[in-house]
């Protein structure tokens, strides 16, 4: 932005007249280039760029000289522009006069940068279409963000779901909610078996209390990870095994037997502790 | 990414299963699967690996990187011209055998992948292929 | 000249020490199927040569235990036991126990440890010793 180009603008805004097309020309030449957040580009009807902005240079990495008369394409990644997203969006533009997406974009060095676009059609007074304005937001940051987000949210439900609670030394204690489908015990697996091994754990207490039923698929998986558990070298005690799981437990003939289990945490906690050949005294409270 | 997005080694000896192995499982940690999903891939691998060795005497693993709807994965495809399999289907039960094992390499295979085709016929050979997605 | 990523050679035996009176048989990390066959063999052979009460299979290095080497091992245990010993597994990774349970692969009754610390004052204790009477 030249500084003959500003007081040019404000000289002219101080008489209070309507401006001329020269100006509003200028002015909008001005803004373009003085935004700095949005990338303002201009096409032709063909999608060729015919105006490039500082703000473009910055953000998409090529100088006024070697992008200008270039097809916009070029900023568009390979599956994109395959997929013929470009003229896509021109015909769209045209005909509701307005477009507005966002996705990959890539910079002149082959970096990628997550894109808030809109395409505007412009035309003269007569209707005909004289090419396209593109206002282009680089929003990677906030896309970033939110894929953060995501994964945080997530982390933090998995926790809710099974936590693994360290109750005593070499007893890890996981009071296990709801049913269990194959990806939730893939992921309750990988998280016990490696804080039993992380920790020296020689046993993990696993308390169904929180298990309202338990259906053929729930037993199978319970069982797939009493097994693992024993693979790496742990032992597991069940507990919360209420009378109608037990008879469930029998009705669906799966066997548990060679797995300690007990009705209640507290029986429970006092067989892992004789497991650890620790024995609770009548003094002991936490037990 | 600096690796080939594809490749093949063939399986000859008995020690190519474990070379066939290795080639798996640097393939999957490369292509960012964790510790676990690449144990997974690679003990299909060996099991289908051996297949290939034990009942056609030879034939190749092929590999290759995917990647659709910006998900990475991983396909394995074994390919043999042994006696292939009459009844896939009983092939794919559980405990079925005709060498002596324990009838669970495609069950378990199977299992452990996402994805898993078989394609044989008596006489014309064997194309078992496997593929794992990262979640 | 340039190295592979492990070196072959080393990666690949297995090792029998003898400790007191346990003997202990470490795998590598990704044995070959020869390699696998030879657990057998050398064990047997040991088991025989010293007196011992029984073995720790050491599989920390372990990275993958396929139906083969599954069978290998709950074979070899039975076999030791006929012998008159006791066979402790120790210190099997989770994502190979992981694998190994989804797969569906079994190691009988063989008995398990955290590490070979522990695997060695278990053998020829029950694991967990019944506790002392209260007065
Ligand atoms: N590549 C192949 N060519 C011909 N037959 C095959 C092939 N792969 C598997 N089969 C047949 O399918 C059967 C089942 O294979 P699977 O791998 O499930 O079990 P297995 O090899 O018999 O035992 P395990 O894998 O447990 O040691 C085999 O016994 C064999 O008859
Ligand atoms: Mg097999």
């Amino acid at each position: 932005m030249s500084d003959e180009g500003k007081t040019l603008v404000s000289e002219r805004l101080e008489t209070g007249k309507a401006l001329t097309l020269e100006v509003q020309q200028e002015m909008l030449q001005l803004l373009a280039e003085s935004v700095k957040e949005y990338a303002i580009t201009i096409l032709d009807p063909l999608g060729h760029i015919t105006t490039w902005t500082p703000a473009a240079v910055r953000l998409k990495g090529y100088h006024p000289e070697e992008i200008i008369g270039q097809h916009f394409s070029v900023f568009y990644t390979q599956e994109d522009v395959a997929h013929g997203k470009c003229e896509h969006e021109l015909e769209v533009a045209t005909r509701e006069g307005r477009l507005e997406d966002e996705g990959w974009r890539v910079r002149k060095d082959g970096t990628r940068f997550w894109a808030s676009v809109v395409i505007t059609a412009l035309r003269d007074p007569h209707g005909n279409l004289r090419g396209f304005g593109k206002v282009t937001r680089d929003l990677t940051d906030r896309k970033q963000a939110e894929e953060r987000l995501r994964l945080q949210a997530q982390e933090i439900l998995e926790m809710a779901t099974v936590p693994l609670v360290q109750v005593w030394d070499g007893i890890i204690l996981v009071p296990l909610i709801g049913m269990l489908d194959s990806a939730r015990t893939q992921q309750l697996m990988e998280r016990l078996l490696q804080r039993l091994t992380d920790t020296g754990s020689p046993v993990a207490l696993i308390d169904i209390t929180g298990v309202p039923t338990i259906d053929t698929q729930t037993a199978q998986h319970l069982l797939e990870t009493i097994k693992a558990v024993r693979y790496v070298g742990a032992d597991v005690v069940l507990t919360g095994v209420r009378p109608a799981i037990a008879q469930t437990l029998v009705h669906l003939g799966i066997d548990v037997s060679g797995v300690a289990t007990r009705s209640s945490l507290t029986a429970g906690l006092r067989v892992a502790l004789r497991m650890m050949n620790l024995e609770i005294t009548a003094g002991n409270g936490d037990a | 990414m600096t690796l080939q997005e594809c490749g093949e080694i063939e399986i000859n000896v008995e020690h190519d299963i474990a070379i066939a192995r290795r080639a798996v499982r640097d393939i999957a940690a490369e292509l960012g699967f964790g510790v676990t999903e690449t144990a997974r891939i690679v003990t299909a691998a060996s099991e289908l690996g051996r297949n290939v060795h034990k009942y056609a005497g030879g034939g190749v693993m092929r590999w290759r990187a995917l990647n659709k709807n910006e998900r990475n994965g991983l396909e394995l495809s074994f390919e043999d011209h042994g006696p292939g399999i009459a009844d896939v289907d009983e092939a794919m039960r559980e405990g079925h055998t005709t060498g002596g094992g324990l009838g669970m390499g495609l069950p378990g295979a199977k299992r452990l992948m996402d994805e898993m085709e078989i394609n044989s016929a008596p006489g014309t050979g064997t194309t078992v292929i496997v593929r794992k997605w990262r979640r | 000249m340039h190295s592979p990523k492990r070196p072959e050679g080393i990666a690949e035996t297995i090792t029998v020490t003898k400790v007191r009176e346990v003997l202990l048989v470490t795998m590598p990390s990704d044995p070959d199927d020869p390699t696998i066959c030879a657990l057998q063999e050398k064990t047997l052979e040991a088991m025989d040569q010293h007196t011992v009460t029984g073995l720790v299979l050491d599989l920390t290095r372990v990275e993958i235990l396929d139906s083969y080497f599954a069978r290998t091992v709950a074979e070899t245990a039975q076999m030791v036991e006929l012998m008159g010993g006791e066979t402790i597994i120790a210190g099997m990774r989770p994502a190979v126990a992981i694998t190994a349970t989804e797969l569906g692969v079994s190691l009988g009754r063989t008995r398990t440890a955290l590490n070979v610390d522990r695997a060695l004052d278990m053998v020829g204790r029950a694991r967990h010793p019944k506790p002392r009477r209260r007065a």
